[in-house]
This record gives C-alpha cells, sequence and structure tokens, in this order.
C-alpha cells in the first residue's frame, strides 16, 4: 500500500487539478455541442436552402473518428482558417464538432416526433412560429431526448481523453507525467482509470435519474 | 494566403504519393478491427449470459463487467492494458511479460466493447418471449439446446442493429491504436507529416478516407440489416 500512498494519495493534487481541466473541457465542448447541434437540426428541418450542406456536415462529423478529427481541427484549421491558436480549443472545437453531429440528429428526431396537430393548434390560438416552437414543442423535445443527451456527456468525457495528446494538461495528460516522472504506471494508471470509470458512472447515474424524475414530473415516456 | 492554404489542403497528390504505406496502415486498422471484434462478441455474449443467469453471483460478475467497461475510455483502457497489465501478469507468475502494441490494442478494444456488446446481447436475449422458452422446455429441450435453437437465432436478429452501430463505434475507435505505436494509418500519416513538414493534405486525406469508410460501411450495414430483419423476423 506503500505505493499507493506515494504515487497516487500524495499526487492527488496533480490529479485533482488534472480532473478539473478535464471538466472544464468537457463542459465547453458540450455547451457548444448543444448550440451547433440544435442549430444543424433547425437548418436541416427549416431552411431548404442549406439542408444538403447541414445534413451533409452531420454524416461527416458522425462518421469520422474523434481521434482523426481532433487532429484534423489542431493541424489543419490554423493553416486553413488561422483558427483554433491554442490546443485547448482545438480540443474542445474537436469534441464539440463530434457530438454536434450526434446531438443534431437526436434533436430532429425528437422535434419530428412532436405532433404536428399540436403546433396547428398553437397557431389557431394565434401563437407565431417562432413562440409555438419556444413554448410547445421545444420544452417536449427537451424531456424526450434527455437521456440521449446525458449519454453524449459521457461520449464527450469519454473522448476528451485524448486532447491529452495534443498536450491539453487533463487527467490522462497528468497521470501520464506522473508515470514519466516515477516509472511506475501500475498504480497511477490503474488510480487514472478508477477515475474515470468512476466519474463517467457517476455522472450517467445521476443523469439518468434527473432525466427520470422529470419526465415523470412532466408526464412523458416511461 | 487562404486560397493557397486551401489549395494546399485539399491537393491530395501528396497523400496520394505515400498511399502505399497508407494503405498498409489502413489493413492494420481492419486487422484490429476484426481481431477485437472476436474478442468482444465472446466476451460480451459470456458476460451477457452472466447477467441473464438466474445465480446471482453471476449475475453480479456480468454486472460488473459491463459497468467497468461500458463506462472507461477507450484511450484510457488502451494506455492501462499496454502499460500496467503486462507488469501485472509479470508480479503473479514471476517471470518477464510484454504486450506487443498489436495485442495490447486487440485485447483493450475487445474489452471496452465487450461491455457495450453485452447489453446489446442481453437487451436482445431478454426480447425473446417467455412462452418461446417455456414451449421448448416442454418439448424436452434441454438449456444449451434452447439457447443455440430458440434463442439466439431471435435475439441476434433484434440486437443486429445496434450491434452494427457497436461495430461501427469500434472501427473508429482503432485509430486511436497509433498511440501505443502500431503501424495505423494514422501513425503512419504523423511519421510523413513529420518528413515531409506538410500536415495540411495528410491529416485532410486522413479524415476523408476515414469518413468514405465508415459512412459507406455504416449505411450498408443498416440497409442490410433492416432488410435481413424484415425478410426474416415479422
Amino acid at each position: 500500500m506503500g505505493n499507493w500512498e506515494r504515487l497516487v494519495w500524495n499526487q492527488r493534487d496533480v490529479l485533482i487539478q488534472g480532473l478539473l481541466v478535464t471538466i472544464e473541457i468537457c463542459a465547453i465542448a458540450f455547451a457548444a455541442a448543444i448550440v451547433m447541434g440544435l442549430g444543424l437540426a433547425l437548418i436541416r428541418l427549416y431552411v431548404r436552402p442549406l439542408r444538403w450542406i447541414a445534413g451533409f456536415w452531420i454524416e461527416y462529423c458522425r462518421a469520422t473518428p474523434i481521434f482523426v478529427q481532433l487532429m484534423w481541427v489542431n493541424y489543419v484549421w490554423p493553416e486553413l482558417i488561422g483558427w483554433p491558436t491554442s490546443f485547448y480549443t482545438a480540443g474542445w472545437v474537436a469534441l464539440a464538432l463530434q457530438s454536434s453531429g450526434y446531438l443534431a440528429e437526436t434533436f430532429r428526431a425528437g422535434i419530428e416526433n412532436v405532433g404536428r396537430g399540436q403546433r396547428e393548434a398553437a397557431a389557431a390560438v394565434g401563437m407565431s412560429p417562432v413562440l409555438a416552437f419556444r413554448r410547445v414543442v421545444m420544452p417536449q423535445v427537451l424531456l424526450a431526448i434527455a437521456p440521449a443527451i446525458v449519454t453524449q456527456f459521457t461520449v464527450i468525457v469519454k473522448s476528451s481523453t485524448l486532447v491529452s495528446v495534443i498536450t491539453v494538461q487533463d487527467l490522462m495528460f497528468q497521470s501520464q507525467r506522473l508515470v514519466n516522472v516515477w516509472y511506475e504506471p501500475i498504480e497511477i494508471l490503474t488510480a487514472t482509470a478508477g477515475i474515470y470509470i468512476l466519474f463517467i458512472f457517476t455522472v450517467s447515474a445521476i443523469g439518468k435519474a434527473l432525466a427520470d424524475r422529470l419526465r415523470l414530473r412532466y408526464g412523458i415516456g416511461n | 494566403m487562404f486560397s493557397e492554404n486551401l489549395r494546399e489542403t485539399f491537393n491530395l497528390a501528396l497523400f496520394w504519393e505515400y498511399r502505399h504505406i497508407l494503405l498498409a496502415g489502413l489493413a492494420f486498422n481492419f486487422y484490429v478491427f476484426a481481431c477485437s471484434v472476436g474478442v468482444s462478441v465472446v466476451l460480451g455474449f459470456l458476460a451477457a449470459l452472466g447477467r441473464v443467469n438466474p445465480l446471482r453471483p453471476l449475475r453480479w460478475l456480468g454486472a460488473i463487467h459491463v459497468e467497468t467497461f461500458r463506462n472507461a475510455p477507450d484511450y484510457v483502457m488502451l494506455v492501462w492494458v499496454h502499460f500496467v497489465l503486462p507488469l501485472l501478469i509479470s508480479q503473479a507468475i514471476g517471470q518477464r511479460v510484454t504486450f506487443a502494441p498489436f495485442v495490447s490494442a486487440v485485447i483493450a478494444l475487445g474489452l471496452v466493447y465487450s461491455g457495450y456488446l453485452a447489453e446489446t446481447f442481453r437487451a436482445g436475449i431478454q426480447a425473446v418471449p417467455k412462452g418461446h422458452i417455456e414451449a421448448a422446455r416442454a418439448c424436452g429441450m434441454g438449456g444449451p439446446l434452447i439457447m443455440r435453437r430458440i434463442i439466439l437465432p431471435q435475439a441476434v436478429r433484434m440486437m443486429l442493429p445496434e450491434a452494427m452501430n457497436n461495430f461501427v463505434s469500434l472501427f473508429k475507435a482503432t485509430t486511436i491504436v497509433s498511440l501505443i505505436t502500431v503501424p495505423d494509418m494514422m501513425y503512419n500519416v504523423s511519421m510523413v507529416t513529420q518528413q515531409e513538414m506538410r500536415p495540411l493534405p495528410l491529416y485532410t486525406g486522413a479524415a476523408i478516407t476515414y469518413f468514405l469508410i465508415i459512412w459507406a460501411v455504416a449505411g450498408l450495414a443498416r440497409l442490410a440489416s433492416e432488410r435481413w430483419r424484415r425478410k426474416i423476423w415479422a
């Protein structure tokens, strides 16, 4: 147990700092992915001339491995459009791109599942299409796809381990740095894997419980 | 400046120039994929059997397997299997063991995706109506025979689309094996990039190649499994 204390417990500040960076980059990527995903879904559904561009972009994001996308954003974008200028930005942009494709499809399915009659009823009582979308359609969509959104967040956390490759100092980066300092991988890497597994398990359990509570409360699903 | 970079990005001549080494790398992606599919199907099936078992300890074992590997990031598992597992085995048998990168990649990806597949299998097995199993038992069929002749044929059909999704994810995950120096396409791309100092066409080419393969395969798989399901089931 001496090794565990020396290599893991005594290094807890570094590991916690890494975990905070992981949480931060995942939160930013998640927020960006939701905005982009919703935008892409709306364009695909309602903006006819741009529909095929959005469709192609969604397919591209979904069918490209995250590691390839990360390398692409990190090496190609700065030369091509002069942005992103830091590894950190490249990291969350790649994570957000990947998830935006999946979220766009989730949003689209959710929006299409809201009955047409509801929007007609909203129009009949004098709501504008935008107001009807905001007050009638969107709440139902969010409740219906809440579990899928939670799952997508755990996917982002899992993929976020790869940003350590482009030297973003997340948990994976810090633990590999510790391994390179001490040359004793067993305890450090096992602890890192344990932290990730526990973190993702907890997030998905809490998220699922929350989604179920909301759905039960407002009477959708189950 | 911008248009110059744009031309550079989509000028795939450099990518084409190195096509042999890049294709050899792509072959490695497929090797890793094929072997990991084997590992994950076997382990996933065993874990699913554990999860639907009447024996409580086996159910627990199956649940621990699923929750561990489904929640483990691919990259973390890859590094763990490559750097920690050989040391643990060495300590256990008192002899120095190391894994070739390829072996580590197959074990790690096989383990991670066995977690996802186990849940897919379980859903398929549990979707088989109870009456079918009772009827088979009434005809005098034994447990393994029921599994082979009654449950699996129906379960496989029902789980096919989800299993295809799992396999597509697994293929995408094979791109990270370059990080433990398996010479797959991404590894060769980074090697060539270091030589040529021109990352734009190479990384764009790699992204387009992977996109085309995965997009086409995912589409075909969806089509095939839908058609097969409709033909045989319902």
